[in-house]
């Protein structure tokens, strides 16, 4: 086990996709745009040893969608790769192949969110029920639950 | 009237249902927590065995059925379908909060409102989150006792509440 | 010989939250896994969006009965350090006893549900009686024998007497006694070798591909422990050691387990008698400011990650949570490969998969011709049976 990562490192390695910063002991933030996360994941698996992806944190902050990958290594620093995703048009190039957990994080985002990750093998319903309607996200701010019915007549929404 | 109740084999039925209730677990979505207060009944300490009552893994095995948890959407036409299942006389016990109301889940956008009677009839409902083993044993022993009820009166039709849609007989016809 | 799809679930009695997994069979041997999740989802995430503090930690806690502890302590360290609470160290300490006390629940109820699915009765139940050791020390510490409530912003809702102290601790010599007859028997009975031994390799180099978390990557040598790497709650003040193995089979994950028991005992006895005085909790403010936190936990199955916003109001923006079942699911689909079908159970209940109960099995060909329905009672028994005839040969 090697010791924590330094800002710097974490600077000299990924300045260049976005700004850094140190969050809190053994928590960096980065933020970088949708395109560059392949190639930031890249670098931060070959230069920083981060190569156990934790989480994919998906929000909806009411403007646009917020993905935040949180990575780590043997240095037990939490890296953090955060991007924004315009609300029209949520898509994003998948990173299962860089990460292979990151594909069961994002057929979950998919079924909540609605983001589209682009070359998933595998993009299909995972958590939600196979009798939801198709094109709502439950997980967006901006829905709203809808009254059901009540027994035998499974799948109906009442208006 | 002469009642069908009233056969040798009929009779022998009955007697060993009450004596040796077969139950089988249902999990529509509840937090886990149910389930293993289930499991601990079967255990040393709790021990149901020695009253006859035997966990089944198939519904089609059972006489009693012990629904834990909220309904969620996905595990509501399953419930249904795994109560349609099970032979006649059957009896449902909802367990916990989430079995009687949804509890903490009341009102997600996953879980079917109203908890477990509202897909199905239930007989008896456990307090509780989660109900305490002992509590569990005496929601069996509490569903014996209607069974017996419903035999000496030919049926689970007495029970019935005003406005409420007619019961299945507690006896299949022959 | 044409590949058929094995559905598994959506429930069976061995495990404990439904599930259903779609395996491909080829003759015999599995070649690949697909699994559906969602029978259990409710909508936690978006109904904790609604609810203010003191009301989500009841709500955190039922995302999971087993590790009920785990979530609202999560959830409750994330608001503390956005809201800058300086916890007192009985609190910290109330909470470590709290939470090793239902890591040794989960981990002999595991054990337990291990040895049924082999066939070994006789130590499932031993198991489940010492198991109600602890749960009746978790009754009388916090209230409940699961679900225990005993977490606030702010501190912990209950306070040991030094009688609740003395009695745990006179009850801890009889559960030690236990888990050493435990590992005789892991060790030794060849019941369980043979059905544990070489099942479900998983290498170093895979554990850290797949982002493994908990006892099944620390039995692939991957020595990562939260309670270690990123201390919380009491543990940087507590001497313990991480449990890992190397075999990286179902051997080890065992052998991790009944490992992290022995410790966790330790941590408890610790705590127990090092508990220190003061007070139980700190009033919380009602708001939390704006923030965003990833709070971690070594849940008794892995690592536990709740990712939470607050936006200087009484509620969270987003709480996003990571449940340790997941990241293992990755490594699942490829321990599973190039197994043996009988092997299924004893793999899929290795990871400690939060699951359920009361199962249906169906064997049905891809092209729809054949079709057999297995319960997972049966499945187990047929392990059981190809694995004596294993023996024989």
């Amino acid at each position: 086990m090697s010791g924590p990562l330094e800002l710097e490192q974490v600077k000299s390695a990924l300045e260049r996709f976005g700004t850094v910063e140190q969050v809190r002991s053994n928590r960096i933030k980065v933020k970088t745009v949708p395109d560059k996360v392949r190639e930031a994941l890249f670098r931060a698996q070959a230069l920083l040893a981060c190569d156990h992806l934790i989480q994919i944190s998906a929000m909806d902050n009411g403007l646009s969608f917020e993905l935040i990958y949180h990575l780590t290594g043997p240095h037990r620093t939490v890296l953090a790769i955060a991007i924004e995703l315009p609300r029209e048009r949520p898509e994003m190039p998948t990173t299962s192949d860089i990460l292979p957990p990151a594909g069961i994080y994002e057929r979950q985002i998919y079924d909540l969110f609605g983001i589209v990750f682009t070359g998933h093998p595998n993009l299909k319903r995972i958590i939600l029920s196979e009798d939801w309607p198709e094109g709502e996200y439950p997980m967006r701010k901006d829905w709203k639950p809808k009254p059901r019915t009540k027994p035998g007549s499974v799948g109906e929404e009442v208006k | 009237m002469l009642k069908v109740t009233d056969s040798l084999s009929r009779r022998l039925a009955n007697w060993a249902r009450v004596r040796s209730p077969w139950i089988s677990v249902f999990n529509t979505g509840s937090c886990n927590a149910c389930d293993i207060e289930v499991i601990a009944c079967l255990m040393p300490r709790f021990d149901v065995e020695r009253f006859g009552i035997l966990a089944k893994g198939s519904p089609r095995h059972a006489d009693i059925l012990i629904v834990t948890g909220p309904v969620t959407r996905k595990q509501e036409s399953r419930l249904r379908r795994i109560w349609e299942q099970m032979p006649e006389p059957k009896y449902v016990i909802a367990m916990g909060a989430c079995g009687a109301s949804g509890g903490v889940f009341q009102g997600l956008y996953h879980v079917v409102d109203g908890g477990v009677e509202s897909v199905i009839p239930v007989d008896v409902f456990v307090a509780g989150c989660p109900p305490r083993p002992d509590e569990i044993i005496n929601a069996v022993v509490a569903c014996l006792g209607l069974m017996k009820e419903d035999l000496a009166r030919g049926g689970k039709e007495w029970r019935r509440k005003p406005g409420e849609a007619p019961r299945e007989p507690a006896e299949v016809p022959a | 010989m044409p590949q058929v799809i094995l559905p598994i679930g959506p429930q069976h009695p061995a495990l404990k939250e439904p599930v259903n997994f779609k395996v491909i069979v080829d003759g015999e041997t599995i070649v690949g896994l697909e699994l559906d999740v969602s029978y259990t989802h409710r909508g936690i995430e978006k109904a904790a969006e609604q609810r203010d503090f003191i009301r989500v930690v009841p709500l955190l806690e039922r995302v999971c009965g087993i590790c009920s502890h785990a979530h609202g302590t999560a959830f409750v360290m994330g608001i503390e350090e956005v809201m800058q609470l300086e916890i007192p160290p009985r609190a910290q300490y109330i909470r470590t006893i709290v939470a090793e006390l239902e890591r040794m629940h989960s981990h002999i109820l595991w054990l337990g549900v291990a040895a049924h699915v082999v066939g070994f009765n006789t130590l499932f139940m031993w198991t489940w009686r010492d198991r109600e050791t602890t749960q009746d020390l978790l009754e009388e510490m916090t209230g409940n024998r699961m679900n225990y409530g005993i977490n606030e912003v702010g501190g912990v809702r209950r306070d040991l007497t030094p009688g609740q102290i003395t009695s745990a601790l006179s009850r801890l010599p009889k559960l030690e006694e236990q888990i050493a007859k435990y590992v005789d028997m892991v060790m030794n009975q060849e019941t369980m070798l043979l059905r544990f031994r070489g099942i479900g390799k998983l290498s170093k180099a895979e554990a850290l591909k797949y982002g493994t978390v908990g006892p099944t990557a620390r039995a692939s040598g991957v020595d990562y422990d939260i309670r270690r790497d990123d201390p919380y709650i009491a543990y940087s003040e507590i001497p313990w050691k991480v449990v890992t193995d190397t075999s990286g089979d179902v051997f080890g994950r065992t052998l991790v387990r009944i490992g992290e028991l022995q410790e966790s005992l330790g941590i408890i006895r610790y705590c127990l008698e090092h508990l220190p005085e003061g007070q139980i909790g700190v009033p919380a403010p009602k708001v939390a400011p704006v923030a965003e936190i990833l709070s971690r936990y070594e849940a008794p199955r892995g690592e536990l990650v709740h990712f939470i916003r607050t936006n200087n109001t009484d509620r969270v923006e987003r709480i996003d949570i990571r449940t340790p079942t997941l990241a293992n699911w990755t490594s699942v689909t490829v321990s599973l490969v190039n197994q043996n079908i009988a092997d299924i159970p004893v793999i899929v209940a290795a990871i400690d998969p939060c699951l359920s109960c009361t199962s249906r099995i169906t064997i049905l060909s891809e092209r729809g011709r054949k079709t057999a329905e297995m319960t997972w009672d049966q499945l187990s028994e047929y392990g059981r049976k190809s694995s004596r005839e294993r023996d024989r040969c």
